[in-house]
């Protein structure tokens, strides 16, 4: 096994989006460096337009349908990589713009802050594009590592110290298992691409290789059983750090998710089948019961995260290209909705400084408009038309039950009415009950521009999801010939393959 | 226009309810000439299209067709047949009505009008959705914009959801007994009734995916499934108990119903209104729209099911409705004893009572209707609707006391009256299928004439409590305006049916053909036996 990194200018426009991005970044610490006076919003603002640069070439690759493979088939441009890709700058632009009043909370390294949410962007924007088990490990603790530290950013607060910790030693354990399970697997088949994995053989080594693999892509993703950091570390985390870390990390893990299975995996799909169908049980189950329970509202969207990441788990269970097709438009609803939910958070907890339930109370009096949009973000989690949520949940039921998963469909469904009762529990507070202090919320403008975002989103991924769908579509071609299951894959058919 | 009238019903009341967000409450006059103003429109579209419907013509008219998702088989598609147009007039009276009737709101009524037109919507476009998937979509859609409606407009039941009979002694329910907590306010009313019509969705939504699945075609188009699916066997009878109950918790059939009268006593007049008008219709139109036109053969099958349930929902809900003490908890249980009513017009699948049933529903519409604007009436001006504190209010309010009569009237079924018409259809076209079953209908007739009765009595008649000397009567065009609508065309029609008659029944008629003329006609077995 050679490589020989011979690059040419053709070569490296495929790297123009993370090119881009690493020179802005570096911008904007050199910015935060040399103007100290520089108030921490402007550097926000220079921030969201590098990102906006970003994303302007990713939409000019995705249009041009521009796509290649890097350093010895290592790195990947398709249109599943794209896809994701946009899918995380754009929750980054969002996610900064929710953050710039919270960021006053920091006494020290403001500046950086933008610094490190850019560099865990731009290493899950590689993650999307890694396609061999070397640029899966590295680029996985690439975007980790920048969440470390962000979680535990507010110094003073044990809380967030103490999440800081839990994620960093569970982050590492889970880096481990996934260093293990790559070298058994590289062991087994002398393979490191994905493609070239898929003739092997099934082994013993092979299996406890990918199932180590599998864990540590489930702490990443936060499905149950690897879900026991999340509650915690969404609670202490500082909002838009949870707001960051619930939506685009999960985007960048499903990417490589899908690779793996769809791709390397592809000869094993009766029995990745079965593990997904019970880790998606699992994790519905379980996230929607204990959010019954809790009372502070990061809390519980920590919790209903991890009963959406079951219905996500769905359509990876369902194994087929419209089981990735419904996963990707379940994503894109659910970045909408997840986000607009946290920003509504950040907007109240910046007013109010609280994030119990119980402090919404009556707030439809104090600020109609974060009302509504919590309302909206709500009933789309729960999947209630004409909301994006309820589109994306239909989507994955019909790719599940033309592969006649119907358990898992029953599960779903059942889930969806007890989650409707939590989310209903917070409408109640919000418009029932009266508020205790009537004081009229305000709310600055890029908190204002975020929840619109949201919102415009949520709304019309629900009414007119066509456009989106048929993009979605196209996005993942290359995985059309994964239909039978369990059949052997052409694989040298495959854009990567060869 | 007349192409485009079904886009024009169904999107006057969203782009009102999109208009009012960019009002301010501050403006309360604005406000809610926006919401007349898209009901109003909305009525006269519906009844333009109640008139420009071709009975001789029969079959879907209307039809908008927009494709909406070819990956998933989802069109945007709407048509209005003989069954669906007489439900769509009804919903947006009662809108219309609505709007008028909750004129006096204070609290936010902007919010109030913005999920009041929502829900009118939704319910009207299930009434007009010839795919699955819109037909799914609207449905849900009606139910969140209730549970505000209740939460937040509602009023607590106060603990007199007991009953007691004339002596004054506490009478128990033994059958109502599944989730019926008895709990007294309003968030638990609400909360039941969404968790509830969200479990009877998913149910139904189960049912329509395996529809999907099984029918091999992978489209929503309910058109294409009535000509093309084949399902059949224990995989068809699985198909129609999942939908039938999912939609009949809506209705509300016999065991499924504890939500509804709960509901109806907890929420503010317009809003009990649509939903015992037009909300529990939704029940009955989604089993004929889905069952009934995907699966004909399985319809015949088990369709004794629902002669079997209705039995108990005409007796229960009537002698419940008999002992009660809270006005709007008799009226609800009224309406879902009468709901018992359509559903054995439908089980006889005959054309004569399942012409019946669907006038049954729009007269049920109109009286219920009235009978909860003016029961709201009378709790706005008293405060209270615990019948055997209050009394002796026809010397305050008139003007109420003979609306009431005349709704009472049209309830119980006077001649004169459209309930007249459609009752005697359902009786006469079930007679030959289920005798013991019509005449269950006809005790209910008469337990109706007496808790109606009784409630008068107790609340307009006999003696006045002082506390109540300062109630007044409706004054304003605004709040004599929609009972007088309702009652002009409940007369109206009950006297002049022929145009409705004509309409239901084309229909009606390739609907019961398609059921019936699959086998031979030898199902002439008594009443209520199981196949």
């Amino acid at each position: 096994m050679t490589f020989t990194l011979s690059m040419s200018a053709a070569d490296l426009l495929l790297l123009l989006p993370e090119i881009f991005l690493t020179l802005w970044l570096c911008a904007v610490l050199t910015v935060d460096f040399t103007m100290r006076r520089l108030p921490q919003q402007q550097l926000a603002y220079l921030s969201v337009a590098g990102l906006l640069g970003v994303l302007a070439i990713l939409i000019w690759f995705d249009q041009t349908g521009i796509s290649g493979t890097l350093f010895g088939r290592m790195f990947v441009v398709d249109g599943l990589a794209l896809f994701f890709k946009i899918f995380i700058v754009g929750a980054t632009v969002i996610v900064i713009l929710v953050s710039v009043d919270y960021v006053n909370r920091f006494h020290f390294f403001r500046g950086e802050y933008y610094f490190l949410v850019m560099m865990s962007a731009l290493g899950m924007m590689f993650m999307s594009s890694a396609n061999d088990l070397l640029s899966l490990f590295v680029t996985l603790e690439f975007s980790t590592f920048g969440f470390y530290i962000l979680v535990a950013y507010l110094r003073d607060d044990l809380a967030s110290n103490e999440a800081g910790l839990k994620f960093f030693i569970l982050g590492v354990f889970a880096a481990g298992l996934l260093a293990y399970g790559i070298s058994l697997v590289f062991g087994e088949t002398g393979k490191l691409v994905f493609a070239d994995m898929a003739a092997a053989e099934p082994s013993a080594g092979l299996v406890i290789g990918y199932l180590l693999i599998f864990g540590a892509l489930g702490f990443k993703i936060g499905a149950v059983p690897f879900h026991s950091w999340i509650p915690d570390t969404y609670h202490g985390a500082p909002t838009p750090v949870t707001t960051f870390l619930s939506v685009v990390p999960k985007g960048a893990a499903f990417a490589i998710l899908i690779r793996m299975l769809f791709v390397a995996m592809a000869t094993f799909k009766p029995a990745w089948v079965l593990l997904m169908v019970a880790a998606s049980i699992l994790s519905m189950t379980y996230g929607n019961i204990v959010a019954i329970a809790q009372r502070n509202i990061k809390r519980l969207l920590a919790y209903s995260g991890i009963a959406q990441i079951g219905n996500v788990l769905i359509g990876l269970a369902a194994g087929t290209k419209m089981g990735s097709d419904a996963i990707l438009f379940y994503l894109l609803t659910y970045l909408f909705a997840n986000l607009g939910a946290f920003a509504v958070v950040i907007a109240v907890s910046n007013a109010i400084r609280s994030d119990e339930i119980e402090d919404y109370s009556g707030l439809n009096r104090r600020s109609p408009f974060l009302a509504f949009a919590m309302l909206v973000f709500l009933l789309s989690l729960a999947g209630v038309p004409p909301l994006a949520g309820f589109i994306g949940k239909l989507y994955i039921f019909v790719a599940a039950i033309k592969e006649e998963l119907y358990t898992l469909i029953v599960v779903g469904l059942i889930n969806v009415v007890i989650s409707m009762y939590y989310y209903l529990v917070v409408v109640k507070k919000m418009y029932i009950n009266e508020p205790t202090d009537p004081t009229v919320l305000t709310i600055s403008t890029p908190m204002k521009v975020a929840v619109y975002v949201g919102l415009i989103g949520t709304l019309a991924l629900g009414i007119y999801p066509r456009p989106i769908i048929n993009w979605i579509v196209d996005a993942t071609l290359m995985f059309s010939q994964i239909v039978a299951p369990s059949a052997s894959l052409p694989v040298s058919s495959l854009p990567f393959g060869g | 226009m007349d192409p485009y009238l079904l886009l024009i019903i169904l999107f006057a009341p969203f782009l009102g309810a999109i208009l009012l967000i960019f009002v301010s409450n501050r403006q309360p006059l604005l406000v809610r000439a926006i919401a007349a103003l898209s009901a109003g429109i909305c009525l006269l579209c519906s009844f333009r299209l109640f008139y420009a419907y071709d009975p001789d013509a029969g079959g879907f008219q209307f039809i908008q067709r927009f494709v909406w998702s070819e990956e998933l088989g989802i069109a945007f598609y709407l048509g209005v047949d003989g069954i669906g147009t007489p439900l769509v007039l009804a919903s947006s009276i009662l809108l219309f009505a609505g709007i008028f009737i909750s004129w006096h709101i204070e609290d936010r009524a902007k919010e109030f009008y913005i999920f009041l037109l929502i829900l009118a919507a939704a319910t009207i476009g299930v009434f007009m959705s010839l795919d699955l998937f819109f037909l799914y979509f609207f449905y849900e859609m009606s139910v969140i914009p209730m549970y505000l409606l209740l939460g937040v407009w509602g009023s607590h039941t106060k603990g007199y959801l007991e009953m007691t009979d004339a002596e004054g002694k506490k009478k128990r329910d033994f059958v109502g007994f599944i989730l019926n907590f008895a709990a007294n306010s309003k968030e638990y009313a609400a909360m039941k009734l969404t968790l509830f019509l969200s479990a009877g969705a998913v149910v139904a939504l189960m049912g329509i995916l395996l529809i999907y699945q099984f029918s091999g075609l992978y489209t929503f188009d309910i058109l294409v499934l009535r000509e093309q699916a084949e399902l059949s066997g224990t995989l068809s009878w699985v198909i129609w108990l999942l939908v039938f109950f999912g939609f009949a918790s809506i209705a509300p059939i016999w065991p499924l119903h504890s939500w509804s009268p709960v509901g109806h006593a907890a929420a503010p007049a317009a809003t009990s209104m649509l939903h015992a008008g037009v909300l529990m219709k939704l029940g009955h139109f989604s089993i004929i729209r889905v069952a009934w036109e995907i699966m004909p053969d399985t319809t015949r099958e088990l369709m004794p099911i629902a002669a079997v349930l209705c039995v108990f929902s005409i007796i229960y809900g009537g002698f419940v409705a008999y002992y009660a003490r809270d006005t709007k908890y008799v009226i609800g249980y009224s309406s879902s004893s009468h709901m018992g009513y359509v559903f054995l017009g439908m089980a006889a699948l005959d054309y004569i009572s399942l012409t019946g049933a669907v006038l049954y529903m729009f007269a049920h519409a109109l009286a219920t209707g009235m009978l909860f604007a003016m029961a709201g009436w009378v709790y706005d001006q008293t405060h209270t609707r615990d019948i055997p504190s209050l009394g002796g209010l026809a010397t305050r309010m008139p003007f109420v006391t003979a609306c009431f009569m005349v709704a009472c009237m049209a309830s119980i079924g006077m001649p004169g009256t459209v309930n007249f018409i459609a009752e005697i259809m359902i009786i006469v076209g079930a007679w030959n299928k289920y005798p013991f079953q019509v005449i269950v209908a006809v005790v209910g007739i008469v337990l109706t004439m007496a808790y109606l009765f009784r409630m008068m009595r107790g609340v307009f008649y006999g003696p006045m409590d002082h506390k109540y000397s300062h109630a007044h009567d409706t004054v304003a065009w605004v709040d004599r305006a929609p009972l007088l609508i309702m009652i002009a065309c409940s007369i109206g029609y009950g006297i002049f049916p022929g145009h409705f008659y004509d309409v239901i029944r084309s229909g009606v008629d390739p609907l019961i053909s398609r059921i019936m003329e699959l086998t031979p006609l030898v199902t002439q077995s008594a009443g209520g036996m199981m196949p």
